[in-house]
């Protein structure tokens, strides 16, 4: 007496499961293209922040440590040494983990 | 009787107590973990109602280091501890301590005792003491005469370890007090005078009237939990309090007020985030300590060249004292202190301008204005040579200024770069003199994005004109050159400051001119080598020896907004000597670090506060001499 297929044989599940890479692979595709689109237009700290929210990690306060990110005023925050400089150093983490450096000085 | 040499004698440390067993357990538990050698320790149990008598009696019985003296009643703070003194061992020394502290140096008292024995003539010594939130409560005390309210020097400010040198103070309080044997045979216990409360400036004043300092050793850090140990009593502390402050100010008022030798009126500006300002608040502070009673008026305000009112509160005690006091109707000696073209508000009889400035010259109004001084002063040789060159005929005297020790040297707490960088540090108002252009492109082009240095570039600017992050793009700096980070008008409070020297490797100041430059000094007072131009009233603290003079290519028009520059030249930094000196330090470390090393011991040993304030003091003595 012949055996029947297993699950994994059986051609409907194959079928299924051949539609569903098929899927994933245009998902895969159109993923891709949105974040080539996001990689043109927004800037690489940027993409620092957000590959740091998507790993669960702290954004860093940046807007006291980059030229590019501070808000122009002639009033002066009083601010504590040593959070200035956490904050600081800690700025510097997405920036050194990017593959071809930050934004630059 | 003689007292045995330090290493024989006995020392007994005294335990005050009273109720809040939970804090005499912590206190003793911390207490007897640290290195106590032969010391041993007496717990006076003031008549305690609460568990405490059971608990010292049980853990006496544990612990053979510890003895009780138990009081039968309440006898307050003083007899208490003159209980304890009265039965340590004659000719001991005895160290009184709160119930409420906690110890958490091993080596708390070998420090002290080596404080305490480190000159013959020392009697008290106190330490720095801590509340449980880290902050600093106390590094010695003064009162002043004016006011004969005790302050607490270093109060509530973040403990980034500051004074943690040995030095004399005026007092101490008693929540840990060394006494040496000396000081009790000379003048014996606390003064029953009191009851509790100014009983340990009492106590360091009768010393110092007997031959004995007072010191404060700054290596020994105690965690106090200030009142802890009078949590829960009914007892009317604020007319305990004002019944001591008014024996004490019977007995020591005129005694204190007799120190000042001198009275000066002093014109200038202290609560301003100015470098006159700031120079103004420590020399007034300086002054004071030394006998020389500043009044101080501001000088500037409506319908004068800064017309702005000055904020009253100086956030210093002594300042708001020294700003209170009643102007004399004519001083004797006023010193305007500021910009020259403020001279003509000077009210003394005998009157002073003490100015600076950053070019090699100075404005005719400014000359004008000084030719009616009875004597000219400047902080450098640099400044009195301009003077001189402008045609100033008047005496000028090179009263030079100085640096804050206390709080910028070099065991003051750094939060470093956790990546390892190195990191150059600049502190400057962005504008023509200070030249931030030549020092971001040279920083950006003397090193690649790929080498672990950073420049964290500290910049203020105030000036709506000026547009500091256009003027940076401006730039065009190269992504893959040196990299800068930027701190963008923060204002740090001054105890602070150290922390942020101490967190670079290297400072650096490429300016066109200085009429003194205090953020240099503070850096090499912390030990950073620093890189410096070659010109200008900072190269008489800043030597090739203890720095980096950055070579100029000369002198050039003094190009900028200031109006008082128009005419005059300053300094031309060499670009590639300033890049070479960047490259240098970065791969010399040990080299800068050695002469950083050197340049924080030059400014401790003659760039104080204390010795500018001592010149002036000088200077005074002089005037009066001359009638």
């Amino acid at each position: 007496m012949g055996e029947s297929p297993s699950p994994a044989e059986d051609p409907a599940t194959v079928a299924r499961l051949e539609a569903r890479v098929e899927a994933l692979e245009a998902a895969l595709a159109r993923r891709s293209r949105e974040l080539r689109t996001i990689v043109r237009h927004v800037c690489r700290r940027d993409l620092a922040i957000i590959a740091r929210v998507q790993a669960g990690l702290a954004i860093p306060a940046l807007a006291s440590c980059d030229a590019e990110l501070w808000n122009e005023t002639t009033e002066t925050t009083s601010a504590d040494v040593e959070e200035a400089l956490q904050t600081l150093w800690h700025s510097l983490v997405p920036a050194e983990t990017t593959d071809d450096g930050d934004s630059g000085p | 009787m003689t007292a045995p040499p330090p290493a024989d004698r006995p020392l007994t440390l005294i335990v005050l107590a009273w109720n809040c067993w939970h804090l005499t357990a912590r206190c003793l538990d911390s207490l007897l973990r640290t290195r106590l050698d032969a010391a041993r320790v007496l717990v006076v149990d003031n008549g305690s109602r609460d568990e405490t008598p059971a608990e010292l009696a049980a853990l006496a019985a544990r612990e053979s280091r510890l003895q009780v003296l138990t009081l039968p009643d309440n006898v307050g703070f003083v007899r208490g501890n003159n209980a304890g003194i009265a039965v340590a061992p004659a000719g001991g020394d005895v160290v009184l301590l709160n119930n409420d502290l906690v110890f958490t140096q091993t080596d708390w008292l070998t420090r002290l005792r080596a404080s305490a024995h480190g000159a013959p003539d020392v009697g008290v010594v106190g330490c720095r003491l801590a509340l449980p939130d880290g902050s600093l409560l106390h590094a010695g005390t003064y009162i002043l005469p004016d006011t004969m309210w005790g302050q607490q020097i270093g109060a509530l400010e973040k403990d980034v370890g500051q004074y943690t040198a040995d030095r004399e103070v005026e007092g101490i309080v008693f929540a840990c007090a060394y006494l040496r044997a000396e000081v009790l045979a000379a003048i014996g216990g606390l003064s029953t005078d009191f009851q509790s409360y100014f009983e340990d400036t009492d106590y360091c004043l009768r010393a110092r009237d007997a031959g004995f300092r007072t010191r404060l050793c700054g290596g020994v850090t105690l965690v106090h939990d200030e009142h802890g140990s009078t949590q829960g009593d009914g007892a009317d502390f604020s007319g305990l309090f004002q019944q001591s402050r008014r024996t004490f100010t019977r007995k020591w008022r005129h005694r204190l007020a007799a120190r000042y030798r001198h009275e000066l009126l002093w014109q200038s500006l202290i609560n301003f985030p100015t470098g006159y300002a700031m120079s103004s608040r420590e020399l007034l502070r300086a002054l004071d300590e030394q006998g020389v009673k500043p009044v101080y008026r501001y000088l500037y305000g409506p319908g004068t060249v800064f017309p702005v009112s000055e904020p009253e509160n100086s956030r210093d005690y002594r300042l708001n004292v020294i700003r209170a006091r009643p102007l004399p109707r004519r001083p004797p000696v006023a010193v305007v202190y500021g910009q020259a073209d403020a001279f003509h508000s000077n009210r003394g009889r005998y009157k002073v301008g003490y100015t600076m400035l950053e070019v090699d010259g100075f404005p005719p109004d400014w000359v004008r204005q000084a030719a009616r001084m009875d004597e000219v002063w400047v902080p450098s040789a640099f400044n009195r040579d301009g003077f001189l060159r402008s045609g100033l005929k008047r005496p000028i005297h090179v009263m030079p200024l100085g640096v804050d020790t206390h709080h910028f040297h070099p065991a003051v707490t750094a939060h470093p770069n956790p990546l390892g960088e190195y990191v150059f540090l600049s502190i400057f108002e962005w504008g023509e003199r200070k030249d931030p252009w030549l020092l971001l492109q040279t920083f950006n082009q003397a090193f690649s994005a790929d080498e672990p240095v950073r420049l964290v570039c500290k910049i203020m600017n105030r000036d709506p004109m000026v547009r500091v992050k256009e003027e940076i793009r401006r730039l065009r700096l190269d992504p893959a050159g040196g990299r800068i980070s930027y701190l963008f008008n923060l204002e740090f409070p001054h105890e602070q400051l150290g922390s942020l020297y101490r967190s670079a490797d290297c400072f650096v100041a490429a300016s066109r001119g200085e009429g003194w430059d205090m953020p240099l000094m503070e850096a090499m007072a912390c030990g950073l080598p620093a890189i410096a131009t070659d010109w200008g009233a900072h190269t008489e603290f800043a030597s090739e020896r203890i720095a980096y003079l950055l070579r100029v290519r000369g002198t050039v028009p003094a190009v900028a907004k200031c109006p008082y520059y128009a005419g005059y030249c300053w300094g031309d930094p060499d670009p590639e000597h300033l890049r070479h000196l960047l490259r240098h330090v970065y791969e010399h470390r040990d080299e800068a670090r050695d002469r950083g090393s050197l340049a924080a011991h030059e400014m401790a040993e003659h760039w104080t506060w204390q010795q500018a304030a001592g010149r002036i003091g000088d200077r005074l003595q002089a005037i009066q001499a001359a009638g």
